[in-house]
């Protein structure tokens, strides 16, 4: 009786013991966290920055919209003694008097930078709406369609060229609004409501910043309107965090009503100049038809090579053959044919069948150190893609540096073109080659991640990879090596994995480093260093 | 009661499943039971979320193991049960590579808290504390060829007995089974519900139920029994994606099991099982093949 006893007791303070360990709570460390921005700078003189695309933007063309449109886009702001203005204060001191802790935490939210949380907001755009559509029950795959965003298949799938696009019609056209209000905010120069009246409170971090127009309201603005268009089944949840960020701008004291009205006013006339630039840059087109994809697959038998097929069961067509022809940032459609790589080895020649069995070994002896690089790179389905995983490497460095809004616009607007002319670049070479992929060459090469469905030289990890590192070394100078070391890294993960020869990974390198080189030879002169 | 058996049911990769943590009978005091569990398990068809379908880029997927059991009596009414498994992935079509390795070390104490003899008839209760956790660094962010979730686990299950004279049992029990968080190898991942910035994935918990009924007398022992697995939390996978390591993976198998202690030599026993999956969420339809040898071994001599 005794035993039973010692075993009772044994048994129940075991049970406690794990009672204890299965009551700790599962919150999970998120990363990037942002704290409240308190920029080293104001960048007063941000308007004079060079635009990206002269022909879409420029301070001129902006200030002729808004001045000359009827009505205009927004008048100039009311004097700070006026009634109406005082009515504004009036309403921001009530506000102020009774912010629920929701309201506090949407403040809190919006007060590490709107600039990087919408690259946040964005990245998980992107890996939510980045699935492949399933086949139909006659193996044949429907296309998403803008038109009709919230059908089976949702439009987009934001695949990684439809992402880097994105994140550079984003970025852009927010670094570019937020010139246009650093241009009426340094002419207007009317302080924020907390400069103006004693009893309102600064629930941001306090800066010298003019507030007509609220530059959040223009960020909120023209943010919604990119990615209304780029996302459209995702329509309700950019429109109520848009909301959310100029109620925050209104609730720190940061802004007024009248800040905020002309602020989305302007957001919206800039946005409206990028959606026109996005119907005409080609990416419509991008998807090809059944009579191209043959026609590709017909050239290269021509040239005596094996054509790429897809590896998937049902054969699915490739991925935008013709986004190599979408309009580029920082290129023209010469410099990128003159800058297109050498051909990759013949599919019949000695060395093809070296770089075949090359990939081979590495699938065959696919060791967890090397699995693990492989999947911190993969960055496919479902996820944020290669652009968005250097958009990802790139916000630490932004927040770290304590950038105004400007220039945190500035710095993704100068990566994401980057990314975006390497992904035509890359396509323009992979199509143009349409060369088949480790697998289809040798059937018993079993990979450590998916196979992408479309041809493998060069590698759009590395071509991304080595872009990104690129301008990232330029904004970053002190980092360089750790940018290219990840950018290497990233490279040889998709020989690691087995689904790329060693040619496609070392030359995409090389190719995405030449491709930054353009951007950053434009950043080198656009004003803001 | 001195005949014990063991068996992996193949809920691998999700929950390891232990018959002797779910039954009713126990090994004697200072006797083990001890051998080799293979276990081939193999589904075509997969509930995607509710959606049924298969897959050309996967196949059929084939999990094979061979797991090490063992059960030692500490006491008559306190038994230790551990298992280590050896399990092998594959999929028959498509690109994506097979995994291998070890997989998770489970121990646990099983007690036989309440027991009570009736004239024709025996009635028992037990409880069963079941700690699992990785023997190796395998990934989790392979689905569905990954070896496991890489959790470590905490079961508190609750088992009933009831088994009468002439042999014929009915058999029930239940566990909760609380799993702690898992890590990728990247920086952020969708989990069908959100994005999330992080490479640790909160895991939600899972419950079980277990039913079986037979027959049990002298050598030989079968039954037929039904297995319930909910996890309690977690996305669906979405149309066309990839599952997803902590996805609501349910189901609901049914099956047969035959054990017979052969007469010669002493103590040892084979046993066989199939099940088939005959409802899922997240979950392959699979249909599970085990087959095992298993030697008891007494210490106690006097017994």
């Amino acid at each position: 009786m005794k035993n039973r006893n010692i075993y009772i007791t044994a048994f129940f303070a075991f049970a406690f013991v794990l009672g204890i360990v299965t009551s700790c709570d599962k919150e999970i460390a998120l990363s990037e966290t942002l704290t409240p921005l308190q920029p080293a700078s104001l960048d007063e003189d941000a308007a004079n920055w060079t635009p990206i695309d002269a022909n879409t933007i420029t301070t001129e063309k902006i200030v002729n919209i808004v001045e000359n449109s009827t009505p205009k886009v927004f008048n100039p702001p009311a004097d700070i003694t006026s009634d109406a203005y005082k009515a504004e204060l009036a309403t921001i001191k009530d506000i102020q008097s009774k912010l629920t802790k929701e309201q506090k935490d949407i403040i809190e939210y919006w007060s590490g930078g709107g600039v990087l949380r919408w690259n946040q907001i964005l990245r998980g755009l992107v890996a939510r709406f980045n699935l492949p559509p399933a086949p139909k029950a006659d193996d044949t795959y429907p296309v998403p369609d803008a038109e009709n965003p919230f059908a089976d298949p949702n439009f987009p799938f934001a695949n990684p060229p439809y992402a880097a696009r994105a994140y550079s019609y984003v970025s852009v056209a927010q670094y570019e609004a937020l010139k246009a209000a650093w241009h009426y905010m340094y002419q207007y120069d009317r302080p924020s409501p907390y400069k103006n009246d004693s009893g309102i409170q600064s629930l941001m971090p306090e800066t010298d910043l003019p507030s007509y127009p609220s530059s959040d309201a223009v960020l909120s603005g023209v943010t919604a309107e990119m990615l209304k268009l780029l996302f459209p089944a995702a329509v309700e949840e950019i429109t109520l965090k848009a909301a959310e960020q100029r109620n925050a701008a209104l609730w720190s004291g940061k802004a007024s009503t009248s800040d905020i009205t002309a602020g989305l006013a302007l957001g919206k006339s800039v946005a409206a100049l990028f959606v026109t630039r996005a119907r005409g840059d080609g990416m419509g087109a991008a998807g090809g038809n059944k009579a191209l994809w043959q026609s590709l697959a017909d050239g290269a038998t021509a040239k005596g090579e094996i054509p790429w097929i897809s590896l998937e069961t049902p054969k699915r067509p490739p991925m935008l053959p013709v986004f190599g022809k979408v309009k580029a940032w920082a290129m023209t459609a010469d410099q990128i044919a003159a800058g297109r790589p050498a051909p990759p080895p013949l599919t019949s020649s000695a060395e093809m069948k070296k770089e075949v069995d090359e990939v081979k070994w590495y699938a065959d002896n696919l060791t967890r150190e090397r699995l693990a690089i492989v999947h911190k790179w993969a960055d496919g389905a479902g996820t944020y893609t290669p652009p968005g995983h250097w958009n990802d490497i790139a916000a630490e460095y932004i927040r770290d540096a304590n950038y105004s809004e400007v220039r945190a616009a500035r710095a993704f607007a100068l990566l994401n073109m980057a990314l975006h002319d390497a992904a035509v670049c890359c396509w323009e070479t992979k199509f143009y080659y349409f060369n088949p992929r480790p697998s289809q060459m040798d059937a018993s090469i079993k990979t450590g991640t998916g196979v992408p469905n479309f041809p493998a030289f060069t590698s759009g990890h590395s071509t991304f990879s080595g872009s990104a590192a690129t301008v990232l070394s330029y904004l970053f100078p002190a980092h360089t090596d750790y940018f290219h070391g990840e950018a290497s890294e990233a490279s040889a993960s998709r020989l690691y994995a087995g689904i790329h020869y060693r040619s496609d990974i070392e030359v995409g390198l090389q190719q995405g480093k030449n491709v930054g080189g353009f951007t950053v030879a434009f950043a080198q002169t656009d004003g803001a260093e | 009661m001195k005949k014990i058996y063991l068996l992996m049911l193949g809920l691998v990769p999700t929950l390891s499943f232990a018959q002797n943590l779910t039954d009713g009978l126990m090994m004697q005091k200072k006797s083990l039971c001890t051998g080799f569990m293979y276990m081939h398990d193999r589904w075509t068809d997969y509930w995607e979320g509710e959606l049924k379908r298969e897959n050309g880029n996967i196949g059929h997927v084939t999990t094979q193991s061979l797991t090490w059991v063992g059960t030692y009596g500490i006491t008559n009414k306190v038994n230790v049960i551990a298992m280590v498994p050896y399990v092998k992935t594959k999929a028959s079509q498509g690109t994506l590579s097979g995994m291998e390795g070890l997989q998770d070390l489970s121990l646990g104490v099983k007690y036989n808290f309440f027991g009570k003899k009736f004239e024709k008839s025996a009635f028992n209760t037990f409880a069963v504390l079941n700690f699992s956790t990785p023997l190796s660094d395998y990934t989790p962010d392979f689905y569905p060829l990954a070896l496991g979730a890489h959790t470590t686990n905490l079961s508190y299950r609750l088992t009933a007995y009831y088994k009468i004279q002439q042999g014929w049992f009915v058999n029930a029990s239940g566990a909760y089974t609380w799993r702690s968080n898992t890590t990728l190898d990247r920086p952020s991942y969708y989990d069908g519900n959100e994005f999330v910035m992080s490479d640790e994935v909160k895991m939600p918990n899972v419950f079980d139920v277990f039913v079986s009924m037979g027959y049990q007398k002298g050598p030989l022992q079968a039954e037929l029994n039904y297995i319930q697995q909910n996890t309690l939390g977690g996305g669906d996978i979405r149309r066309q994606d990839m599952p997803f390591v902590s996805n609501r993976m349910n189901m609901i198998k049914t099956g047969a099991l035959v054990m017979y202690y052969l007469p010669k030599p002493q103590g040892m026993a084979v046993r066989g099982s199939a099940h088939y999956t005959v409802a899922g969420r997240n979950a392959g339809q699979s249909t599970t093949l085990m087959a095992g040898v298993l030697y008891t071994i007494k210490f106690d001599k006097n017994q």
